[in-house]
């Protein structure tokens, strides 16, 4: 079963007097499990298609099926509910609310959801001990290392329990050795929870964990290939 | 054009939504304060014209103590010779004798306690509204003398004593040398001034008449005067204290003395409009506060750039200072144009709300309201907004002698 | 919803307190504005409250009954016989307290110096005392004993005008119904003080029996008024007492006695109302520059908030919420300190500097500023209502920001 579908998707953004070319054409199928990488240099469509697969943006013709939505015929808040429920998000950076602590930041979600108070308690502080941050759970973002709020934004993407996890350029602002736990953090994820990960990005370190990595350029799918994996040296 | 003043220019419009709300709030204050203080000063004059016009005068020239007690006794000498002497003196415009009693007055019907004012019928319209507002039969023969018996009564007073034009009004009182006083006079006019009470208790009879039937001889009670100039009042009264020095009984009042309430009550009406004033000031202050501290501190990094480039943080003030004052400007500049041309417009086509009427005549105040157009009523308000917006920028400005270079490049 | 909205209100809260100088400079704004809406809303209703309250004192008894020609030709013709006994028990039930029958008409005093027209009133002490409508002082001598006193009251400065004093004789002269010379010599038993000059010259108090034999109208009164002790309080009480009097008397509650005043309490409601709405305005300017502000640098993080899923509503209602815990604490503190300025103003503020002004106005040298509920309620809902419409605009825009290009902004 293919977690998620899309056929001839495409976009385009107008930038001044240019018409650019976000995504052309673009077909792709990702099945459940998998552990994917979107590459290529900045401006080559992979945040556009990132933000597509997420419901975050809609694209001009083309279909995306994300499990059971069909993600180009929703309205707003309707993918605004689908974000909240099926796909957890990690972000380059401000990836989390400055005024909410670590905790308040995963539960976040959670409460919009509507989850009781003692079970987005449980639940929040629970996985944030599953991404190594037991202890941490009342210090604000401006108290957290990048790594830490990485992790932070880890946990909050997963603590509703998606089967897809969508991440842009998490590794951004983070040293090579925060962003090898954190990749560590993804893989087990994947493994032990079975979530489909799909990460936008350009750095070749992140591009080693994944076991298919697609490369984009010009709004084009140019390969897409299996790879065996390999952790970064740190 | 200046690089400090270009770039105070272009950091003005970087949030072009804040600046315009604050612009916003200026002008907003501006126009509300241009037509209150045009429309203030506009009922003050108003007020003042219309409390001296209908009867007491610019100024009088009374008996020393008359004004507090009104005694029959305490007379001016040879009242008319003098309202005809100050009638020629220049910067005068209008003077006339009056002598003032308390009589009961009777019709066939009824009885009523009531002041009879003696004028020179020639003059008195030249001092009072009162004659002009004759609305039944005519005012006093100007000619009238010792034997014209006529009498003017209000509208009210005539209903009471239910008479009319024609009829006979019999007087009982005290003349001046303590002697009983009787008359009978004639109404040959009913005044309605739209005020009650004016309408209740208004009589006027020719002079001459008043002085013989009370015993006064050739003595009245004021002469009251107008004068061309307003303004020119206090100068007026100290020239005809001079002319009659040499009469210690005598003493000239002015307006403020004679309507003590008149300037009493402008007082305590400026009072109140003064507290909206200051705190619409003071709320347009806050917001220039607020704009120029948040552009301040968002801009600490570029500030803290500035003084490692070695700019003292004297000259960032200046910026500041400088961006508040063309930001205020344009508030000054909108606010006295908008203010102006509505005041303008109104100071021909005057103003109504609904409810005046009544207040209008209980106050003495006109019915529509008339914003006086003038140039101190028109900047006034502005210059006060644009004073206190340049001060409300001080607090920002000072905070930049704090700023040290390398935290703030630092900064968020 | 139910979680989804506290963590909204957690949000706000927060939310408020990030830039902390700009939410305490607008909360001082709003506070300023909100002690001045209801401080000067307090001023105007106690200089109302005195000028209504000196104006019925002047013709006391919130509902009066008279000849109907008698408020247009106040003569002793236009009298009426004294209240029969089925008035007398309408006059004296709830909410009435007290009431009083009296004769007043237009008369001349004289002494041997000089005379001035006045309005007698003939009138009975004890019922007058208990519907308050004596003068507040008497500085010589006494206050009328009954109603069969022979002296006469009369004001401080009428007797200066009329260079008479304590114990010294005056005329009465009024006319009695056949429009004959109605008088009688009386002796000044009492010189008495009112709030208002105008008052001192106008009334002169004898007592209602003897005024009667004076007039020869036996017992016949010119006006009966009763009180409930609270101008505010009309209603219809006075309609019992109409229907009790029965035709041939004009049975009037204050506001028709004298529309003025009546006129005068709407147009100051509106006035206040008019004075609320223009402090809103310019503070509305610094509170929609306040949320703007507030969500302009939190663009990114409301972008975020959009991403992982939280419905544009809620993001409206974040920024709405923000605005009512601004409105409200300066509400809160506006209020407070309206309450304790005015306060320890209620017993009077000297205004004697400005006294003959006022006096124009029928008030005293003394201003109560009256704190009313209906005021503070009337702020209230002006800043609260207003506000939450001026910050609709920020709140709309915040939440019809487009993710994605929230996100992407520096």
């Amino acid at each position: 079963m293919s977690a998620i579908t899309c056929t001839e998707l495409c976009k385009t953004f107008q930038q001044g007097d240019e018409i650019i070319t976000g995504l052309n054409k673009v077909s792709l199928e990702i099945t459940k499990g998998e552990f994917l990488c979107l590459s290529g240099p900045s401006g080559s469509g992979k945040t556009t298609l990132l933000n597509a697969l997420g419901g975050l943006d809609t694209p001009d013709s083309g279909e995306i099926q994300v499990g059971e939505y069909r993600l180009d015929k929703l309205s707003k808040g309707e993918l605004a509910d689908m974000r909240l429920h099926n796909i957890g998000f990690v972000f380059q950076a401000y990836n989390l609310v400055p005024v909410l602590s670590a905790r308040e930041n995963v539960e976040f979600v959670m409460q919009v959801q509507g989850v009781s108070a003692a079970q987005r308690r449980q639940r929040s502080d629970a996985v944030l001990a599953e991404v190594g941050l037991a202890g941490m759970e009342t210090r604000l973002p401006a108290e957290l290392s990048g790594g830490q709020q990485q992790r932070v934004a880890v946990a909050r993407a997963i603590v509703s329990k998606p089967e897809l996890v969508l991440a842009d350029e998490p590794t951004a602002n983070l040293d090579s050795k925060s962003a090898a736990q954190l990749m560590d953090l993804f893989v087990e994820l994947n493994v032990e929870r079975g979530i489909t990960f799909v990460i936008a990005t350009h750095d070749s370190r992140v591009m080693g964990y994944a076991r298919r990595l697609i490369h984009m350029q010009d709004g084009v799918v140019v390969s897409d290939e299996q790879q065996e994996p390999h952790a970064m040296d740190v | 054009m200046n690089v400090t003043w270009l770039l105070a220019w272009r950091n003005l419009w970087r949030h072009s939504r804040r600046t315009w709300l604050t612009v916003a709030a200026m002008v907003f204050c501006n126009v509300l304060l241009v037509f209150l203080i045009s429309l203030q000063l506009g009922s003050y004059t108003m007020m003042i014209d219309n409390t001296l016009g209908t009867f007491s005068g610019h100024i009088q020239v009374q008996h020393v103590g008359y004004l507090d007690q009104q005694k029959m006794r305490q007379t001016v000498p040879a009242a008319a010779e003098l309202a005809q002497t100050l009638r020629e003196q220049q910067g005068v415009s209008a003077a006339s004798a009056r002598g003032i009693a308390f009589a009961l007055a009777s019709s066939e019907e009824r009885s009523f306690g009531i002041q009879i004012v003696g004028v020179e019928p020639a003059y008195e319209p030249e001092v009072s509204t009162f004659p002009g507002l004759v609305k039944q039969g005519r005012f006093l023969a100007p000619d009238a003398g010792v034997d014209s018996d006529e009498i003017v009564i209000g509208s009210i007073l005539a209903d009471n004593l239910k008479v009319g034009l024609g009829d006979e009004l019999t007087f009982l009182g005290s003349g001046r040398d303590g002697s009983f006083a009787a008359a009978v006079a004639t109404v040959v006019g009913v005044i309605d001034t739209g005020f009650d009470e004016v309408d209740r208790s208004i009589a006027e009879v020719p002079l001459a008449w008043f002085q013989q039937v009370f015993t006064m001889g050739n003595q009245g009670h004021s002469v009251v005067l107008r004068v061309d100039d307003f303004d020119a009042v206090p100068q007026q009264v100290a020239v005809i204290q001079q002319q009659v020095a040499d009469r210690a009984e005598l003493v000239v009042l002015d307006w403020d003395a004679l309507q003590p309430g008149l300037r009493q009550a402008i007082t305590s009406d400026m009072a109140s409009a003064w507290f909206m004033y200051g705190v619409l000031i003071i709320l347009v202050a806050f917001s220039v506060l607020n704009t120029q501290l948040m552009s301040v501190l968002e801009r600490t990094r570029e500030f803290g750039v500035m003084l490692s480039l070695g700019m003292g943080p004297g000259k960032l003030a200046r910026l500041v200072g400088l961006e508040t004052l063309m930001m205020s400007t344009i508030g000054l500049a909108f606010g006295v144009l908008l203010g102006g041309l509505l005041v303008w417009y109104l100071s021909f086509a005057g103003f109504y709300f609904p409810g005046m009427e009544e207040m209008g005549k209980r106050f003495n105040l006109p019915e529509r309201m008339y914003p006086e157009f003038s140039l101190l009523a028109i900047l006034w308000g502005p210059t006060t907004v644009f004073l206190f917006a340049l001060l409300a920028a001080l607090y920002p400005a000072l905070r930049l002698f704090r700023l040290q270079p390398v935290p703030a490049m630092r900064a968020a | 919803m139910g979680g989804a909205m506290s963590t909204v209100m957690v949000l706000a809260w927060r939310n408020l307190w990030r830039n902390y100088r700009r939410t305490l400079i607008m909360l001082a704004a709003i506070t300023v504005g909100i002690w001045a809406m209801i401080f000067m809303a307090a001023m105007m209703r106690g200089m109302t409250d005195q000028i209504v309250e000196n104006t019925l004192n002047t013709l006391p008894g919130e509902v009066q009954l008279h000849h109907p020609e008698y408020r247009r030709d106040p003569s002793v013709v236009n009298r009426m016989p004294a209240p029969s006994a089925a008035l007398r028990e309408a006059l004296a039930a709830p909410p009435a307290v007290a009431w009083a029958a009296r004769v007043r008409v237009p008369a001349v005093v004289a002494s041997e110096r000089d005379s001035r027209g006045v309005i007698l009133l003939g009138i009975d002490p004890q019922k007058e005392a208990a519907l308050g409508s004596l003068p507040e002082e008497v500085i010589e001598g006494r206050f009328l004993a009954d109603i069969d006193d022979r002296g006469v009251v009369l004001g401080a400065s009428l007797a200066r005008r009329l260079e008479t004093g304590l114990g010294k004789r005056v005329v009465l002269m009024s006319q009695d119904p056949d429009n004959n010379v109605a008088d009688r010599g009386a002796r000044v038993v009492g010189i008495y003080k009112a709030r208002l000059q105008g008052t001192e010259d106008v009334f002169v108090y004898s007592g209602l029996a003897v005024t009667q034999a004076m007039l020869g109208i036996g017992s016949d009164v010119s006006e009966i008024a009763a009180t409930a002790d609270d101008y505010r309080l009309m209603g219809d009480w006075y309609q019992p007492i109409a229907a009790a009097a029965g035709p041939g008397f004009e049975v009037l509650p204050w506001p028709q006695l004298d529309s003025f005043l009546d006129s005068m309490l709407r147009v100051q409601d509106g006035f206040s109302l008019v004075f609320m709405v223009v402090i809103f305005l310019a503070l509305s300017f610094g509170l929609v520059n306040t949320l703007v502000m507030a969500v302009f640098e939190r663009i990114r993080e409301i972008g975020l908030m959009q991403a992982l899923g939280m419905r544009p509503g809620l993001i409206l209602a974040q920024v709405l919420v923000e605005s009512i815990y601004l409105l409200c604490l300066g509400l809160l503190l506006g209020n407070v300190s309206a309450w304790l300025t005015i306060k320890p103003l209620e017993s009077g503020i000297d205004i004697s500097a400005v006294a003959q002004g006022v006096e124009k106005m029928a008030m005293g040298t003394t201003l109560y500023p009256a704190l009313v509920v209906q005021d503070m309620v009337m702020s209230t809902v002006v800043v609260l209502g207003l506000g939450l419409l001026a910050s609709l605009l920020p709140a709309w825009r915040a939440a019809s920001l487009d993710p994605i290009r929230a996100l992407s902004r520096h």
